[in-house]
């Protein structure tokens, strides 16, 4: 029985190990090629390698991103902006996916919209928010409307392309059975459509965070874009290297929450 | 049993709600965009010390990191009243806004509190005008007043300010990009001026605000003329308020208390702030200086001719 057993452990712990090796194998140099620039990075600032006043050694930055856990500025001004984005993003992509569908079902709206949202969408977004503060003033306003607008092409684009290559016999199948207008967009081209849409809506993610920051760099008074700023003329370059650590993490976790919520409600996802 | 639960009710609300009600409405709200250096400390004086609440206003700080959104946004409405610099002020007016200067910022009154620098490497050989020729100059923004002064230095030490390359550089990067060789000087503000060369290696050539016009006025609070007719007394009181702010300011220079309240809105270590002379704050301003300027503007073509600044400077700044 007991060599039975040794035997069992000692063939399964080699394997065990194999496995956690060859699961992280590819991995494994990936994050040593990161913690050596780390290391690099510490060693250059300690030595003074680069005389610089921006250039605080890595264990700085990170001891000032810890620090702001017990209650601090970064999570505070994190969420003012992930508020801003969350709701410039919801705008945008409702208003994306609805012209997406009408325009992509209506030749009538086509012709009337199209050349204007042509127009408009080759115009990147940074470059029009400091004369619409003339507009909207420098509040929310303006920055929600930055992001919507960003967040409106990626998925207009993709919505506006999905609905034309619905594939013909759906539709057909639907007109057989007397299905409505409405109820024909509704049931058949919006699921057929959301694949296309939610890679547009993906795409939209990303942008929504960047918009959100950089003009609360042009124009603010809160949020991490504003913080990140404010720490430059502060002479605090830990703080604002942290406080972009919080927002690279912040833009990898979205990005995943993404592909899971993905995976979930669209399993149909990438199959025709 | 009911009305007296509603009773009790309202009492309860009475005691709640009266003391935030008496201040909210007594004071009147005003917006201030704000740029967060040394230059608007004796704005945050005054607010600290009360000096506004007791003339039954109440001051609502906006910073602007790199000040762009100060004019526009106070003629879109977002603010009442807006700290910013001379030239752009006049600039505006140039441009049809409805720009008028209530107070006076900031002012270079004299040499040995002159924070603002042009600097170069040390080992580059460059000691005027005439030798940045063919070479880069950092401003932090173009058509501004670091800009202009910059200009009328090159051409004071016989430079021909059109032959030298200007390049756009934030404050908090210009260090990096003067020590890296990517510009070959720059004309920095406190408190970068000052950090900037505590290691070796760079060196300031010229001070161009003394050097060329020793008493120049910097920067202003500005309004819109709408709302100063409409409502004159408020600018009144706010100017009052401020004035009070520059007294205790110029009576107090380099006190704890008065580094502490810099540090605590500009979030910038104090001890960095102590190695920074304060200049002495104006209380009025000096219409000679801001002509001199508008005729520097002219003769770099930032305007095509002068403006009548009785109508850009209100009274009340005078």
């Amino acid at each position: 029985m007991s060599v039975v057993g040794t035997l069992e452990g000692a063939s399964s712990k080699p394997s065990a190990a194999g496995s956690i090796r060859r699961r992280l194998g590819p991995r494994l140099y990936g994050v040593l090629l990161i913690a050596a620039i780390l290391l690099f990075w510490e060693v250059s600032s300690r030595l003074g390698w680069i005389v610089s006043a921006y250039w605080p050694p890595v264990t700085k930055i990170l001891w000032a991103a810890i620090s702001q856990l017990g209650g601090g500025d970064i999570l505070v001004s994190l969420a003012a902006t992930l508020r801003r984005a969350l709701t410039g993003y919801a705008i945008g992509s409702v208003l994306g996916i609805a012209l997406g569908i009408l325009l992509g079902k209506s030749k009538v709206l086509r012709i009337a919209l199209l050349p204007l949202i042509e127009i408009v969408r080759p115009i990147p977004t940074p470059a029009v928010i400091p004369p619409l503060i003339l507009f909207l003033g420098v509040d929310d306003a303006l920055k929600i409307f930055a992001i919507s607008l960003a967040t409106f092409f990626p998925v207009f684009t993709n919505t506006f392309a999905g609905v034309a290559t619905v594939d013909d016999t759906l539709i057909q199948t639907a007109r057989t059975f007397r299905t409505s207008w409405a109820r024909t967009l509704l049931r058949v081209v919006l699921p057929a459509t959301l694949p296309a849409i939610a890679a547009g809506l993906r795409t939209a993610t990303s942008l929504a965070l960047v918009v959100a920051v950089v003009s609360e760099m042009v124009a603010g008074s809160s949020g991490i874009g504003y913080y990140l700023v404010e720490m430059q003329y502060a002479l605090r370059p830990d703080l604002m290297y942290a406080a972009v650590m919080y927002l690279a993490i912040t833009g990898y976790a979205v990005n995943r929450l993404f592909l899971v919520l993905e995976a979930r409600l669209i399993p149909w996802m990438g199959k025709t | 049993m009911r009305k007296a639960f509603m009773i009790g009710l309202a009492v309860l609300g009475f005691f709640v709600l009266s003391p935030q009600r008496a201040t909210a409405a007594d004071l009147e709200k005003l917006r201030v965009s704000i740029i967060p250096i040394n230059d608007v400390a004796p704005l945050f004086v005054a607010i600290q010390n009360g000096y506004f609440r007791d003339l039954g206003l109440e001051i609502d700080t906006t910073p602007s990191a790199g000040g762009a959104a100060g004019i526009p946004g106070l003629i879109g409405g977002s603010f009442d009243i807006v700290y910013g610099n001379v030239v752009s002020v006049l600039l505006a007016s140039q441009q049809g806004l409805d720009v008028k200067v209530i107070a006076p910022g900031t002012k270079v009154s004299a040499r040995d509190t002159d924070t603002t620098p042009i600097l170069v490497r040390s080992d580059s050989g460059i000691k005027n005008g005439k030798d940045l020729e063919g070479k880069s100059i950092s401003v932090n923004t173009r058509n501004n007043v670091i800009w202009l002064y910059a200009r009328a230095w090159i051409k004071a030490t016989g430079g021909d300010p059109d032959k030298v390359t200007f390049k756009e550089i934030p404050f908090p990067q210009v260090e990096d990009a003067l020590r890296q060789g990517r510009v070959d000087a720059s004309f920095l503000v406190a408190p970068f001026s000052i950090v900037s060369r505590q290691k070796p290696g760079l060196t300031a050539i010229a001070n161009p605000y003394s050097d060329i016009q020793l008493g120049v006025d910097v920067g202003q609070y500005i309004t819109t003329g709408k709302l100063l007719s409409a409502k004159p007394e408020t600018i009144k009181k706010f100017v009052a308020g401020l004035r009070k702010g520059v007294e205790w300011f110029n009576a107090n220079p380099s006190s704890d208390a008065l580094l502490t309240m810099i540090s605590g809105y500009t979030k910038t270590d104090a001890s960095i702030l102590k190695s920074i002379a304060l200049p002495a704050m104006p209380l009025h301003t000096d219409l000679p200086q801001v002509k001199k300027t508008m005729e520097l503007m002219i003769e770099n073509k930032l305007l095509p001719g002068p403006l009548d600044l009785s109508k850009i400077i209100d009274p009340i700044a005078l």
